[in-house]
């Protein structure tokens, strides 16, 4: 589903922010992407949504080729991978349905589906509730699983989660943990960017370690070894 | 080759209508943001038309003072009707001649009468000759005070010389040329003044629009994290900037064609000219709202455009 070969990133001339990367991430895996801040895996989220650009190497998602991806087809790849982020990156001035039903509209889904849709990914987050509610009227918890109900409009082969519970407290990192682990028995590929040691013991599942912009570990069911 | 079996891209309902919406949601939801934005353009619009109407008041004035000025060609008693004939054929074919008016010996001798009415001397030396002693006279006007020079210069020859008595150019020439001089400086001023208005109205607007986008620099990130294209991003910072046009066009030329009413009243004293702002934005009235409709609204969309750059690169 996501294969990296011989990817590296650089920022300016003398440091890597990537070097050299090599990963296979099969369909319908749950993968911990594990390493202290500032070892590159922000820079590898940001390089699978073409966000950012590789110097050197090949990115495939799903088969497709988004080494050289052009700036027109970038908005077609992000509506194929759910993503969210620590910090939610919620629209604050439309409510919780208008930020789902957004993703929607920006792919030029009508409104007899997005009608649909909505009501059916909140039901998902537990939050059919609050959907008149705007993000400010949430707490953390609710505001990542806005993100998260969002991020699953597509019906997304992979998602992936950048420090989702960086910004929770114990007992809603639990509550979005048990949500990707749903998404994920339903199929869909998730790679979850943590450096929360317990989530990772927990899982269980394949952990990737990367130091310095190198991996330095990947295993099937593996352990927060930093 | 792209793959991932399920992309679903539906051109169908990328319409201007939900484009629409997202303008109108973004207005109403950052209240304050737009009516700073709209109170600007409003300020920067008085602003400009304040000036207009300074141009307005100035180009009368500088009329009204050409208007005084005249150039009296005085001929001698002694000429026949064929010759002065001549003479005003003459003149008229000048196309700087606005305007001549002939004064017949009896019509200047009554005009002489009556301007010395209580000076008994003259009124007496008057009766002792006898006869009518005056000339007739023949009063030129043109379009610019520069050009009496030329038609002096041009009656200022052999043929004409028992036949013209006097000119009063001589006398004025000196004051035609500072009046001349006033009027174009104040011409040139108001040009000076007109440029640097919209200098400073372009810088004005151009930078509140970048702070609005600034502020919303973070919302356009996430807009283009869930997949909408360029376009979508900014269609509805384009239908804001043109509802923000039109808004402002609006409530400016409602404070403007109030206010010159008012000023009217007060401005017909000084010129005698009944309704000189309110008949200038009557006649006009298309052309300004539509130059400056356009002027704001380019500015603001082309303003937004260059600012948003930056933040839709990723």
């Amino acid at each position: 589903m996501i294969i990296l070969k011989s990817i590296s990133k650089q920022y300016s001339r003398d440091s890597f922010s990537l070097k050299d990367i090599n990963l296979h991430i099969k369909a319908g895996e749950f993968v911990s992407l594990v390493g202290q801040s500032g070892t590159g895996k922000t820079t590898l989220v940001k390089l699978i949504i073409a966000e950012e650009k590789i110097n050197r190497g090949k990115i495939e998602i799903g088969g497709w080729d988004i080494t050289d991806i052009s700036n027109k087809d970038i908005p077609l790849l992000r509506r194929q991978i759910g993503v969210i982020f620590q910090d939610f990156k919620l629209l604050g001035k439309k409510t919780v349905a208008e930020n789902i039903a957004f993703a929607l509209e920006v792919a030029g889904d009508n409104k007899k589906r997005i009608n649909k849709i909505v009501p059916k990914v909140l039901d998902v987050v537990g939050l059919g509730h609050k959907k008149y509610s705007y993000p400010h009227e949430l707490s953390g918890g609710e505001k990542q699983r806005v993100a998260i109900a969002r991020s699953l409009v597509h019906a997304p082969k992979i998602l992936v989660a950048d420090e989702p519970t960086g910004n929770l407290d114990t007992l809603n990192t639990e509550e979005i943990m048990e949500i990707l682990k749903k998404i994920n028995d339903f199929g869909t590929t998730v790679l979850l960017v943590t450096h929360n040691r317990d989530i990772v013991n927990r899982l269980k599942k394949r952990v990737i370690t990367i130091y310095d912009g190198k991996i330095i570990s990947d295993e099937e069911s593996g352990k927060y070894r930093l | 080759m792209k793959n991932l079996e399920n992309i679903v891209y539906n051109k169908k309902n990328m319409g201007i209508f939900r484009i629409i919406k997202f303008a109108f949601q973004d207005i109403f939801r950052n209240f304050s943001l737009s009516f700073m934005t709209v109170l600007i353009l409003v300020l920067m619009l008085l602003s400009v038309n304040t000036l207009i109407i300074v141009r307005i008041i100035t180009d009368k004035s500088i009329s009204v003072v050409r208007d005084q000025i005249d150039v009296s060609i005085y001929f001698s008693p002694e000429a026949d009707e064929e010759q002065i004939i001549e003479i005003r054929d003459y003149i008229s074919s000048f196309p700087e001649i606005t305007k001549q008016t002939f004064f017949s010996s009896d019509q200047v001798l009554e005009n002489f009468k009556n301007s010395y009415v209580n000076n008994e001397e003259i009124m007496m030396s008057l009766e002792e000759l006898g006869e009518n002693p005056l000339g007739p006279t023949l009063v030129v006007k043109t379009r610019d005070p520069k050009d009496y020079k030329k038609i002096i210069l041009a009656l200022d020859i052999p043929e004409y010389r028992d036949i013209i008595e006097a000119k009063t150019f001589d006398d004025t020439e000196i004051a035609i040329e500072k009046i001349s001089n006033v009027t174009g400086q104040l011409e040139r001023f108001t040009y000076f003044l007109t440029a640097l208005f919209g200098l400073i109205a372009f810088v004005i607007i151009f930078n509140t629009i970048r702070v609005a986008i600034y502020t919303q620099r973070i919302e356009i990130g996430i807009k283009k994290l869930v997949g909408a294209t360029n376009w979508y991003v900014k269609g509805p910072y384009i239908i804001e900037a043109l509802f923000f046009s039109i808004l402002s066009i609006f409530l400016a030329f409602l404070v403007i064609l109030v206010s010159i009413s008012f000023f009217d009243n007060y401005l017909v004293v000084i010129f005698s000219t009944p309704n000189l702002l309110t008949n200038y934005y009557n006649l006009n009235i298309m052309n300004l709202v539509l130059f400056q409709f356009l002027s704001v609204f380019l500015l603001t969309s082309l303003s937004s455009l260059f600012a948003m750059s930056k933040y839709l690169k990723k």
